[in-house]
């Protein structure tokens, strides 16, 4: 998987690059406008992360250019605006996802993830992770080809656990996933703990496996390796 | 009190003095005339009494004039000596006893000696104070009427310019990017001041966009650092050989970032609306709307075991940029989760023109009506910046409506309605 990362902010940029070289991905970096546009026509990426305020130009602009050049390139825009109209327009333009600086690296990842499997899977792809198998587009969670019940937000609690396997989810970044502005409340993080601890019973009761390991005041994991 | 008020009560006191010693002198001095002139009529009524003497050498020469004011009598001996003294006598026209100045001396007059007194009216001298007095008076009362009728002329002719420029000033509303244009008056004083105030203004204006510019770009520019030092943080706490102790502190940093960020990205969000990025509107629904970010909420208040109720059958519909709605009753919502304690109410109800959300929670601690002001909070809670209800406010200034606080039956109740301009 390929993705290119245009953000003028050189330390965000790598931040962002060692973050997603650990998730196994080929990344490339362009801090301008011009640079942006000059690899998306010569390469074909599979996501491109545009950010939106660049020094020589409307990242816009990029977004446009990838739409004429490679449709089928997933776009996440991340932006310092955080605007309504921003938004609207950067997914008229075919933009798959607007983040606001500043975002939770697993959040950037999980929606990578989600762009991924929607434009190069059509959404069929099904994730599979120990002994859990997840279809994504149907919002179904097998234990051993058992279905479990999910409610809506542990089912997004789970995908995004998979989608970043192994890093500790901050109990910070995993409010913020669920509940987006309203995360701000610190009694988010009971809530966390108790969607996590049902996720937790309901998949330890059929497969018998703790994937969750809690880390101490930070957050928790979601490890498959120690089972192997 | 008004200025020319002001001065005209200093002038009357000026000019009260100035009409005592003047009328005080002007006796005195008049006084002075008058006693020399009586005391010449006096000295030629002598002279013609010993003229008289002198051609009438007859026994009648004993006598009193008619008017009763000589009074001639024979006498053995002379005193060479005329004595003046002011005495009361009664007068037959006046009817009355009145001043008189009395002259007596003696003379001779072919060997006889006669004693003359001349009597000397002095009701003039005497009416002369009451006509100084009233005199004055009346000149007095003159000029508290002129001044009156100037005081009024000038209010409304020589002041107008003064009156609409202050007419001016005080509609005038900094933050409103309105020009203020002061017309020419033709007076000196008066275009000084307003050239003057037009620069104050132009400068005061300048600042404070530059000012609300500062904010919004110093608010954007902190964004990215402060991802940056988010995503290195998260980098960090996934190495694995970092301690728990410095993965704890680590966590801290991350927990203070995410803090500062929230902080900034509510600044930055009032900045905007303060500086009206958010003109176009639409009519929104209120009671949707509600009902939408309700639903978004329903597990955090299930987690909360808060009992809900709901009545939105009244419709609310407000003309206001859709996003600000949103952040409006996001807001009113999660301040009345945040603040509301396990096993509480939360009510909303819709009435004519206004939406109540009441829930429980424990009373203020802090002064309710600083409630709305930035950085107040009631807790130290970390979770709260304290801008919510503030940016809530300020939503509701832009957009014709008003949003006030009660609390009564331990519920704390903000009622959010329609202003209406009359």
């Amino acid at each position: 998987m390929k993705i290119l990362v245009v953000e003028d902010e050189k330390m965000l940029s790598d931040v962002i690059v060692s973050y997603l070289k650990g998730e196994g991905y080929l990344t490339e970096q362009a801090g301008t406008l011009d640079l942006g546009t000059q690899k998306v026509n010569l390469y074909q990426y599979d996501c491109v992360l545009a950010d939106i305020g660049l020094p020589d130009g409307n990242g816009f602009k990029l977004v446009a250019e990838i739409k004429k050049c490679h449709p089928g390139t997933g776009i996440i825009i991340i932006s310092a605006k955080n605007s309504l109209e921003d938004k609207i327009l950067g997914l008229d333009l075919g933009a798959d996802d607007y983040l606001t600086k500043p975002f939770h690296l697993s959040e950037l990842n999980s929606r990578i993830k989600s762009v991924l499997r929607r434009r190069k899977f059509e959404g069929q792809k099904e994730l599979v992770a120990g002994k859990l198998r997840i279809l994504p587009e149907n919002r179904q969670v097998y234990v051993q080809d058992e279905l479990i019940s999910t409610t809506k937000k542990e089912f997004d609690l789970l995908l995004f656990f998979i989608s970043n396997q192994g890093r500790v989810l901050t109990k910070e970044s995993i409010a913020e996933h669920l509940w987006g502005d309203f995360a701000d409340s610190s009694d988010t993080f009971n809530y966390v703990y108790s969607h996590i601890k049902n996720l937790r019973r309901k998949i330890l009761e059929k497969s018998g496996v703790e994937y969750f390991r809690n880390v101490y005041g930070t957050g928790y994991v979601f490890e498959i390796g120690n089972i192997r | 009190m008004r200025l020319q008020n002001k001065i005209n009560i200093r002038f009357l006191m000026v000019t009260l003095l100035v009409f005592t010693v003047a009328g005080v002198i002007l006796y005195f001095t008049l006084g002075n005339v008058i006693d020399h002139n009586i005391r010449g009529i006096l000295k030629s009524r002598k002279t013609n009494v010993i003229l008289y003497l002198q051609h009438n050498k007859t026994d009648s020469i004993l006598f009193g004039s008619p008017d009763r004011t000589i009074f001639i009598r024979q006498i053995a001996k002379i005193v060479d000596q005329s004595i003046v003294s002011d005495t009361m006598a009664y007068d037959v026209r006046e009817m009355e006893l009145i001043p008189f100045r009395k002259m007596v001396f003696t003379t001779t007059v072919a060997n006889v000696c006669y004693e003359v007194t001349i009597l000397q009216s002095l009701l003039e001298s005497e009416d002369l104070q009451v006509i100084i007095f009233y005199f004055m008076t009346i000149l007095f009362i003159l000029i508290i009427l002129a001044l009156f009728f100037l005081n009024r002329w000038l209010s409304n002719k020589a002041w107008k310019p003064f009156f609409k420029s202050s007419a001016l000033l005080k509609s005038w509303k900094i933050g409103e990017n309105k020009q203020v244009h002061f017309d020419v008056t033709g007076i000196s004083e008066f275009d000084q001041l307003n050239k003057t105030l037009e620069e104050m203004i132009e400068k005061m204006q300048a600042d404070f966009i530059n000012l609300r510019e500062f904010t919004e770009n110093a608010s954007h520019e902190i964004q990215t650092p402060l991802a940056i030092i988010k995503s290195k943080v998260e980098m960090l706490l996934n190495d694995q050989t970092l301690s728990s102790k410095q993965h704890l502190q680590l966590h801290e940093v991350f927990e203070t970032a995410i803090r500062l960020s929230r902080m900034n990205e509510a600044l930055l969000l009032l900045s905007k609306i303060e500086n009206k990025q958010f003109a176009e509107k639409s009519d929104i629904s209120f009671n949707s709307l509600i009902e939408s970010r309700l639903a978004y909420l329903e597990e955090l208040i299930d987690l909360k075991k808060i009992k809900l109720s709901i009545d939105l059958s009244v419709p609310f519909i407000v003309s206001i940029h859709p996003m600000l709605a949103d952040i409006l009753l996001s807001n009113l919502l999660s301040n009345a989760l945040r603040h509301n304690c396990s096993h509480g109410k939360i009510i909303i109800t819709s009435g004519n023109n206004e939406i109540f959300f009441s829930n429980t929670g424990d009373p203020l601690t802090i002064d309710p009506l600083k409630i709305f002001k930035r950085f107040v909070k009631q807790s130290t809670s970390e979770a709260s910046n304290g801008l919510g209800l503030a940016i809530a406010e300020e939503i509701c200034k832009l957009n014709a409506l008003s949003l006030d606080y009660t609390y009564q039956n331990h519920l704390h109740c903000f009622v959010l309605s329609k202003k209406f301009k009359n």
